[in-house]
Order: C-alpha cells, then sequence, then structure tokens
C-alpha cells in the first residue's frame, strides 16, 4: 500500500489561488446583496439640491421682475423662466415618481429645457449687451444641473455643466463689454452658474464613498458574531454548486447517459470536482471570523494581512472582536485616499500562557499590530478606546510607524 | 453600538469639511480673479489682500481636515480684513472690485456655515459669524451699491451653505440607518449560510463515499466492473439528492454507509458496507476480529474514513486484490490494522506525496483523538494501524 495524492487531483495551485477567488466571488454577492448601494441616501440628497435649486431660482426671479422695466422686451426672459420652472418641476417629480432615476431620453430633455432657458434669457438681455448684470434665468439654469446631480453619472453633469458654461462665455465675449469694470460681473455670473453643480459632484461622490465604506464596514461587522471557525458567506453556496455538479455527473452515469469507461475530458471534471469537494469539506472551516472580515471588505482587503497560524483569533469574544475590526477599521479607512501606502499587519499569536483572572483561567493570545504610513500622533483618539476593548496594549513606533502589542485574554476552549 | 455612531458622526463631519472646503475654495479664487482685474480695488489695498487671500485659502485647505474652529474663525477674520482694506484703502472698490467683494462675503466666507450646523454651539458660531460678516460687509459697501442688494445676495449665500450643512448632517444619519438594516439582513444570511454550510459537511460519511466514486471517475473508472460503478453512481446520486432536499440522508439497504446520526452507531454494519463496496471495485476486503463496536458516531465516521481511505490506496497502489484488516477493541481504544501483501514502498521516498495520507487518514484521526501508523518496505507489502478512542 502506498499513500497517495493523484496527480491530477494535487491541489496546492488551487490552494493557493482560492481565497483571493473567493474572496473576490463574496464582494460580488455582497454587491448583489445590496445592488444599489451607491444610491443609498442619495434620494434625500437629490431633494435637498432641489430645495437648493429652488431658493436660488426664487433669488433670480425677484431679480428678473426687479429689473422688468430695463428691458427692451422682456416676454422671452419671461419664457425662459417658464421654461426653467416647467423643466425643473417636471424633473422633480418624474425622479420621485420614477424611484431616483433619470432615463437617458428624459435627460436629454432636461438638458434641452435647461438650453432654452439659456437661449431665450440671453435673447432678452442681448441689446443690453451686459450679460454678466442681466442674466438671470440663464445663470440659474446651470445651476438647475444640482436637481439632476443625484440621478446621472458625474461624468454627464460635468460635461453638460461645461457646455452651458463655454455657451454663456462665449456669449459674454460676443455680446459684452470686456472693460475692467465691467469683466467682474461677467465672471461673477459665469461662476455662479458654473460652479454649484460642479461642487454638487464632488459632494455627491463623497457622500457615495461614505455610503460605501459604511457598508462595507456594516457587512463585515456581521462576522463579530461568527461561531470560532466559521465558513465565508459563499461557502455554502460553493458546496451547494458542487454537490449537485456532482449528483448531475453520477446520475448521468447511472442512468447510462454517460458512457463508461468515461473519456477524458469528462473524467477531468470528475477529478476537479473531488479536489474541490475535497478542499471545501476538509479546508473550509479553519478559517476565522477575522480572515473572512479581511477577505469580505473592500476596504480591509486592499491593506490589511493576516498571520494568525494557530487560528488563535476566533477565541476572541464577540466585544473584543469587535474592538479588534474597529482598530483595523480606524487606523485604515481614515485617509484611504489620501494614503494609498497604509498598511496593517496583523500577528495573532502565539498564546504565551494561562493567566488567573477573576472571571477564570485566561489565555493570553498576544496580538501584534504594525502599520506602515501610519505615524503616531495621526491617529485618531478613538482608536486607543478601541484598541482597549481587545486588551491592555503597549504602543510604540516602529520604522516611523504605528505599532501595538495588545494582551488579548480569551476563554480556554478546552474549558468549556 | 456606540462605536458605530461615533464612527458615523466622524465620516458625516469629514463629508461636511470636505464640502466646505471645495465650496470655499472655488469662490475664493473665483473672488481673487475679480480682484484682480486691473483698477477694481486700489494698488496697496490689492498688494495687502494677496496675503490674506492666502492666509484664507489655507485656512479652508485645513478646514478640509480639521474640526477647529480657530480655521473657521481665520477665514472669516482674514476675508472681513480683505473686504475692509478694498472698502477703506485709496477710493473704494469699482464695479469689479464689488463683485469680488460680493463673491467673498456671500460665497466663499459663507462656506464655513456648512461646518457649523452639527451643534448647538456650532450654531451660535454660525448666528455671531454671519451677523460679523453682513453688518461689514452691508457697512463698508454702503457707498459703493445700495445696501438692499448686497444683503439680499449675502442671505441668498448664507442660507443656501446653511440648507447644504444641514441637508448632509441630516442624510448621513439616514443613510446610516438604512445601511444597519442591510447590515442586520446581512447578518441573518451569514447565520444561514453557516447553518447550511455546516449540515452539508456534516454530511462526511455521504461526501466520502461521493468523493471515491468521483476519484473513481476521474481515472475513467478503469479497473471497475461498469455495472458495479453504475450502481455506486446511482447510490451516491440519491444521497446526495436527498442532501439537497433538505433531509439529512438515511441508510437503505443498498447504501454504502449507515448515514445514521444517532449518538452511538455499530462498527459492523458498517463495516461490512465497506466491505460490500471495495468487493464491487475488485479488492476482496477479508475482516478479522471484533465484529461489534459502538462508537460515537462523528469518532466513526473518522474511523471508517479513514480505513476506506487505506483500503482505497491498497487498491490503486499495491497490485494486488486482497487486503486484510483486523480489528480488535480494548476498554479505551479500538484499533484497525490493514495490511496488504502488495508491492509496498520506501517510506522515506513517498515524502512529496505524503499530503493525501495526512489529509485524509492522519488528520481525520486526530480531529477525533486517534491516530495512524504506518509501516512499509519495498516488496513486502504494508501494514497501516489506525487507532480511535473509544
Amino acid at each position: 500500500m502506498s499513500t497517495s495524492t493523484l496527480p491530477d487531483e494535487s491541489t496546492l495551485g488551487v490552494v493557493l489561488g482560492r481565497g483571493r477567488r473567493r474572496a473576490e466571488a463574496t464582494r460580488r454577492v455582497i454587491r448583489e446583496v445590496a445592488p444599489r448601494r451607491a444610491s443609498l441616501g442619495t434620494g434625500f440628497i437629490g431633494v435637498g439640491a432641489a430645495v437648493v435649486v429652488g431658493l436660488r431660482a426664487i433669488y433670480g426671479f425677484v431679480w428678473f421682475l426687479s429689473q422688468w422695466n430695463e428691458y427692451p422686451d422682456p416676454l422671452p426672459a419671461l419664457g425662459a423662466w417658464v421654461v426653467l420652472a416647467g423643466v425643473l418641476l417636471a424633473t422633480v417629480i418624474t425622479a420621485r415618481v420614477g424611484g431616483e432615476q433619470l432615463p437617458d431620453w428624459l435627460f436629454a430633455l432636461f438638458v434641452g429645457g435647461l438650453f432654452t432657458a439659456l437661449v431665450l434669457d440671453l435673447w432678452a438681455i442681448w441689446p443690453l449687451h451686459d450679460i454678466g448684470r442681466n442674466a438671470t434665468a440663464a445663470v440659474t439654469a446651470g445651476m438647475a444641473l444640482l436637481v439632476v446631480v443625484t440621478l446621472r453619472r458625474a461624468r454627464d453633469i460635468l460635461i453638460i455643466d461645461g457646455v452651458l458654461g463655454l455657451t454663456l462665455a462665449g456669449a459674454i465675449v460676443l455680446n459684452s463689454s470686456l472693460a475692467p469694470e465691467d469683466l467682474g460681473p461677467q465672471i461673477t455670473s459665469l461662476a455662479f452658474a458654473v460652479l454649484p453643480a460642479a461642487i454638487g459632484v464632488v459632494v455627491v461622490r463623497g457622500f457615495r464613498r461614505l455610503v460605501q465604506v459604511e457598508l462595507d464596514r456594516v457587512l463585515v461587522q456581521s462576522t463579530v458574531q461568527a461561531p470560532r471557525f466559521a465558513v465565508g458567506m459563499l461557502a455554502s453556496e460553493e458546496l451547494a454548486r458542487l454537490d449537485l455538479a456532482a449528483e448531475e455527473l453520477l446520475e448521468a452515469i447511472a442512468n447510462g447517459r454517460t458512457k463508461l469507461p468515461l473519456g477524458p475530458k469528462t473524467a477531468s471534471s470528475a477529478a476537479s470536482l473531488a479536489t474541490e469537494l475535497r478542499l471545501h469539506l476538509i479546508e473550509g472551516r479553519r478559517e476565522t471570523w477575522l480572515y473572512h472580515a479581511i477577505t469580505e471588505s473592500d476596504f480591509l482587503g486592499k491593506s490589511v494581512t493576516l498571520v494568525d497560524k494557530g487560528s488563535l483569533a476566533g477565541l476572541l469574544d464577540p466585544q473584543q472582536r469587535d474592538g479588534l475590526l474597529s482598530t483595523v477599521w480606524l487606523l485604515v479607512s481614515d485617509t484611504t485616499k489620501n494614503h494609498p501606502t497604509r498598511t496593517v499587519q496583523i500577528t495573532v499569536g502565539p498564546a504565551t500562557g494561562s493567566v488567573e483572572t477573576p472571571n477564570g483561567r485566561r489565555i493570553d493570545v498576544p496580538i501584534v499590530i504594525t502599520t506602515t504610513g501610519v505615524p503616531r500622533n495621526r491617529v485618531d483618539p478613538a482608536t486607543w478606546e478601541a484598541i482597549r476593548r481587545v486588551g491592555q496594549y503597549a504602543d510604540s513606533t516602529q520604522n516611523s510607524s504605528l505599532r501595538v502589542d495588545v494582551h488579548c485574554l480569551v476563554a480556554n476552549p478546552a474549558d468549556h | 453600538m456606540t462605536s458605530t455612531m461615533d464612527l458615523i458622526a466622524k465620516e458625516r463631519d469629514r463629508l461636511l469639511q470636505r464640502t466646505a472646503r471645495v465650496y470655499g475654495l472655488s469662490f475664493t479664487v473665483v473672488s481673487l480673479l475679480c480682484l484682480s482685474i486691473p483698477g477694481s480695488i486700489d494698488g496697496l489695498a490689492y498688494a495687502l489682500a494677496l496675503p490674506l487671500y492666502g492666509l484664507v485659502g489655507f485656512a479652508q485647505a485645513r478646514l478640509g481636515v480639521s474640526r477647529s474652529l480657530v480655521w473657521v474663525a481665520v477665514i472669516v477674520l482674514g476675508g472681513l480684513g480683505i473686504i475692509a482694506l478694498a472698502c477703506l484703502v485709496g477710493a473704494g472698490p469699482g464695479p469689479s472690485g464689488v463683485s469680488g467683494i460680493a463673491q467673498l462675503a456671500a460665497a466663499s466666507i459663507a462656506s464655513v456655515a456648512i461646518v457649523l450646523t452639527t451643534e448647538v454651539h456650532r450654531r451660535v458660531v454660525l448666528g455671531v459669524v454671519f451677523v460679523l460678516v453682513a453688518g461689514t460687509e452691508v457697512t463698508l459697501l454702503a457707498p459703493h451699491q445700495s445696501p438692499l442688494p448686497t444683503l439680499a445676495l449675502l442671505v441668498l449665500g448664507w442660507t443656501l451653505s446653511t440648507v447644504i450643512g444641514f441637508w448632509i448632517s441630516a442624510a448621513v444619519p439616514q443613510a446610516a440607518r438604512r445601511i444597519a438594516q442591510i447590515g442586520r439582513a446581512h447578518r441573518a444570511e451569514r447565520h444561514a449560510s453557516e447553518t447550511e454550510a455546516q449540515r452539508r459537511q456534516g454530511a462526511r460519511l455521504l461526501h466520502d463515499t461521493v468523493l471515491a466514486t468521483l476519484t473513481l471517475l476521474a481515472h475513467s473508472g478503469v479497473g471497475v466492473a461498469p455495472e458495479a460503478l453504475r450502481q455506486q453512481a446511482a447510490d451516491d446520486a440519491r444521497l446526495l439528492r436527498q442532501l439537497r432536499l433538505g433531509a439529512t440522508p438515511t441508510p437503505q439497504s443498498s447504501g454504502e454507509y449507515n448515514l445514521e446520526t444517532d449518538d452511538e452507531a455499530v462498527l459492523g454494519t458498517t463495516l461490512e458496507s465497506v466491505k460490500q463496496r471495495f468487493g464491487r471495485m475488485g479488492l476482496e476486503v477479508s475482516w478479522h476480529g471484533t465484529g461489534q463496536v459502538l462508537l460515537p458516531s462523528h469518532v466513526l465516521d473518522a474511523f471508517l474514513l479513514a480505513l476506506a481511505e487505506c483500503l482505497e490506496n491498497v487498491r490503486r497502489h499495491s497490485g494486488v486484490t486482497e487486503a486484510h484488516v483486523t480489528i480488535t477493541d480494548d476498554e479505551n481504544t479500538v484499533r484497525a490494522m490493514v495490511t496488504d501483501a502488495g508491492v509496498g514502498f520506501d517510506i522515506e521516498d513517498v515524502d512529496a506525496a505524503r499530503l493525501g495520507f495526512k489529509e485524509s487518514v492522519v488528520g481525520r484521526l486526530q480531529e477525533v483523538g486517534g491516530k495512524a501508523r504506518l509501516f512499509s518496505s519495498k516488496g513486502s507489502g504494508t501494514t497501516v494501524v489506525l487507532e480511535v478512542p473509544r
């Protein structure tokens, strides 16, 4: 007899590649769980933008009325306001009713309305030769883009905003005096027309990022309650899929649809099925909540590495886990954008022995958190509080970046 | 969890600060442009205002990353300083100068309102700052522009930025609540996923017979009678279907293993099914020793799996068609000795191939407190001793 591993079932390659692949698949699943994660809460922001545009429109309209007598013919300008008001109302209502979405044709209609208002207003004030001081609906039209800032991609908004701005600027150059005493009001009008939508895009992007980070954190937070050894979010689905594939293959052989002896292709698919199944059965439960938390998270996955040879992280109680997760989160998420070089390495164990506490004997599991790109004085104060929930700690600086040594006391699983 | 609320408040503040920064800096630049137009303000005033613009811009950049009210103060005082310089030095501002001042007071300085909405004391600061800016600008600009339009634009600018601040502050907790709901659903889903995986992984005996069959198939089923293999495949497919339909598969008369989940299971009947299984595949297994041993079911699982794995190795690699299994037991241990008179191998040579043995035999037995020992040399067969505690 001999010990054997079939060469075609040699799984080392699969093992190496599996963690990453599974993590990515899990992230995909999580994205499907929250298919419109980016739109979460932006509806409210959209209403806020509409309120801001409304206030601006009232101001502009009052200004227009106060200028009424200056116009050679105020009717086109009035027409511009009517068109603008109609377009804004229609868009806000459609967006509310249509579930925070704006199809392409409606967006085209909206943009068409804005340009109509712009042109009508310019037409009315053209003879005055001072667009900067007299444009009202035209300036508001630029800001009106804010109404759709949450409904369309940033690129769409910025392109239309740019075109509107260029149109207005072109009209000013063609029509108005650019003498020093007139230039200021021209620049002011242009800025009031173009900047709000651009700023709106930045704000909405920031808000979406916030939602994404928060969602990622909350989803990963669910690992805090996981058992000592857990399967990832995808494990049962993968196992079910493999079981089904095996069932179908065996079924086909049993009823003679697949002929024996098997062709090389079917044989090799049986081999890979056996390999995957074996891996899931034997190895699936060796990972701790912390491993799953890190691999499942978009944000932690990029910058956190875990060394936990004894799978000791599984022994932490929910409060300690929450503390550890918050710590890592605060260290990493604080400046993901500005400092992509920030990394965190967590080394758990090996256990150093047991300690007598009022709550019984506890094992001392040392946890070492080393970082790169995290200066000691830039650490969020909340981080210390979070670490304290894990256990007694000592912080120091290693390679000009933070290092924390935590003594984490956990219950001995053998005592239960 | 308080820490969650803290984190959300932090995220909210960060968003407010960044909004204030981009808002403020944009209009500071526009305002500077207007004042840079020749003749818009006095030359000396412009020269003195430039460093103040630098200061305001710097403070606005800092505001993006800091909650400190110091930067708010610097922005407000620096802005008011520019307005005072523009209005009081020389002949005062021209039309472009007035535009620049309006941009500064109604938009650039007003950007601080965005970060002054979150707490009561900040709102008080907001009120004070607005009165200060409005009073200063209206008074100083009075000789150059009538107070009404100045004040109207100011009110608009400060209202807009205040609304933006309040709106973002309200939107973040709202989104956070929705996210928390999703988090709860996700936790339930993780729990369900865990339970389901446990159920499927718990059906280990079933999976092992499936794995053994799949391994045979991986070798195209060579060396096994097609009819026997088909029979085996049909049995396994049926068990898998039962598992899929939510049942824990129960033993059948033709089943390969005893899949009972009772606390204790009898070794004898299950050994018989192992024997049948290998008989079909062309390996004659002779049993010796104890027939009936009671073992906790998880120990029995591990024991049988290891045993089947050893027999499978005999079938594939020994070159003989007969194996002997001797089962003995005392009060502490149940022991199985698997022997064959096959080609054998040198234990030193199999290092690279050890993984399978370790994982499927040694690993499994260790999980239930057992162990395995392997004896072999070239040309004199192989013996494996498996031990599990009772």
